[in-house]
């Protein structure tokens, strides 16, 4: 023990402490609402995350396969080429041989770069073709989202409008969430070292504009809206009334919001 | 009182365990203080300045409407016709630096263009418009016969 420790001396020191502790929040308070003022210059003012609800619905029978989403979707969020937040697949389905009794033969399902550039080539000859289409695939935007379920550090999370989003501030890069999930929306990005996904284009979503692969897709097989403001003719409420609309893998319980129209048993 | 007094009754190493957890329960405290970002938990398990950081990208398609408040005369002739479901950004590719500066001019457009959604695929949907490009003419231009805009009309 010093001698110069005296009642006065602790007990100051102690009031030093308490008052820096007390102080912290509104420091803290202030240091973020400078932060605010500074660096949200880039962010959309006055949106309410909680005034809105956006949904994506996918209409099998109008997507042609021209790919230009996925092209759309890369340009808009710089992807990394080789990963894709959104990409179509093409499934082919051949004829049955009649002696086998069956309804349909094999069924074969490719992605060639994800859709980029078209699908030009086809490896069945027309004539054994039962049937064929492209379905279009991205987030489900699932209610009980396993992705965010595993996240260790709640990097990633459903947003109260209805988007499942990464923080990627605070993303490890543990792809955890990559394993979990069951649709295989999510990459590892290669520059960030991060999740990556589809985020609906949560920077356009929120400043009144369409997502980059609804606004390009030439034919309407993706339709946007906002489920709480719906507008006249909405064309997401005419495509959920006109449509018989189902989701993929339901079976698993992660409550996907994403709808499609046309979708045949063997797209899963 | 008379609780107090007892408490400071109790053996000095009973009492040294009781501060030291105090201690230890403070630093817990001290240190998550610090570690969770003051956003977490605003709008559920997360930090809530995320939705603003990931709405604070700038888009890079300049999207329909800001096309039509220039060009609303090429937009109510493309409202009639088979291709009215498309965006100017579709074919005119994108359109940012054109809207910010009219005077950069869009690229011109080719017969890939048409061909890329046009060109007759198995897989394609019997609604849509399919040619074989090898067959169907064999001139240069799509538009020598047809119109962009206005596709249900000829030239």
């Amino acid at each position: 023990m010093s001698e110069n420790m005296t009642r006065r001396s602790v007990l100051k020191n102690l009031a030093g402490i308490v008052g820096g502790i007390l102080a912290m929040p509104a420091a803290r308070t202030c240091k973020a609402a400078v932060q605010n003022v500074l660096a949200s210059s880039g962010a959309p003012k006055g949106y309410d995350p909680f005034q809105h609800k956006w949904l994506m619905a996918l209409d099998v029978d109008r997507c042609i396969g021209c790919g230009l989403c996925v092209e759309a979707c890369k340009a808009e969020n710089s992807v990394p080429d080789g990963d894709f937040r959104t990409w179509i697949e093409r499934y082919v389905i051949t004829k049955a041989d009649p002696a086998s009794g069956k309804s349909r033969g094999e069924t074969f399902v490719d992605s060639p770069n994800g859709g980029i550039g078209g699908f030009k080539t086809s490896l069945i000859p027309k004539e054994d073709i039962l049937k064929s289409f492209f379905v279009p695939k991205m987030c489900n935007l699932c209610e009980k989202s396993p992705c965010s379920q595993v996240c260790p550090v709640g990097a990633t999370f459903e947003s109260p409008d209805g988007v499942v989003l990464v923080d990627k501030n605070y993303c490890i890069g543990c792809g955890f969430c990559i394993q979990a999930c069951p649709y295989g929306c999510r990459f590892l990005n290669p520059t960030t070292h991060t999740a990556d996904k589809c985020t609906l284009c949560y920077h356009r979503i929120t400043r009144g504009l369409k997502p980059a692969c609804v606004e390009i897709c030439p034919s309407q097989a993706r339709i946007f809206g906002d489920l709480k403001n719906p507008v006249p003719n909405d064309p997401l409420q005419a495509f959920i009334a006109n449509n018989k609309v189902e989701r993929l893998k339901q079976n698993l319980g992660t409550n996907p919001r994403v709808g499609y129209a046309g979708l045949d048993e063997e797209v899963r | 009182m008379d609780k107090l007094a007892r408490f400071f009754k109790m053996p000095p190493q009973i009492i040294r365990l009781v501060l030291l957890t105090i201690g230890i329960i403070c630093c817990y405290f001290t240190a998550r203080y610090f570690l969770v970002p003051p956003s977490f938990g605003e709008f559920g398990h997360y930090r809530g300045d995320a939705l603003q950081m990931i709405a604070s990208r700038q888009p890079f398609w300049a999207g329909k409407a800001s096309c039509l408040e220039c060009h609303s005369a090429h937009a109510d002739k493309l409202a009639k016709g088979d291709h009215k479901t498309l965006s100017c950004e579709t074919c005119h590719g994108p359109g940012r630096e054109h809207v910010e500066n009219p005077v950069v001019k869009l690229p011109k457009l080719d017969v890939s263009l048409c061909v890329r959604c046009h060109e007759a695929n198995p897989s394609r949907p019997k609604w849509l418009h399919q040619i074989n490009p090898h067959n169907h003419y064999t001139g240069n231009l799509c538009t020598e016969c047809h119109v962009p805009h206005s596709p249900n009309d000829v030239p």
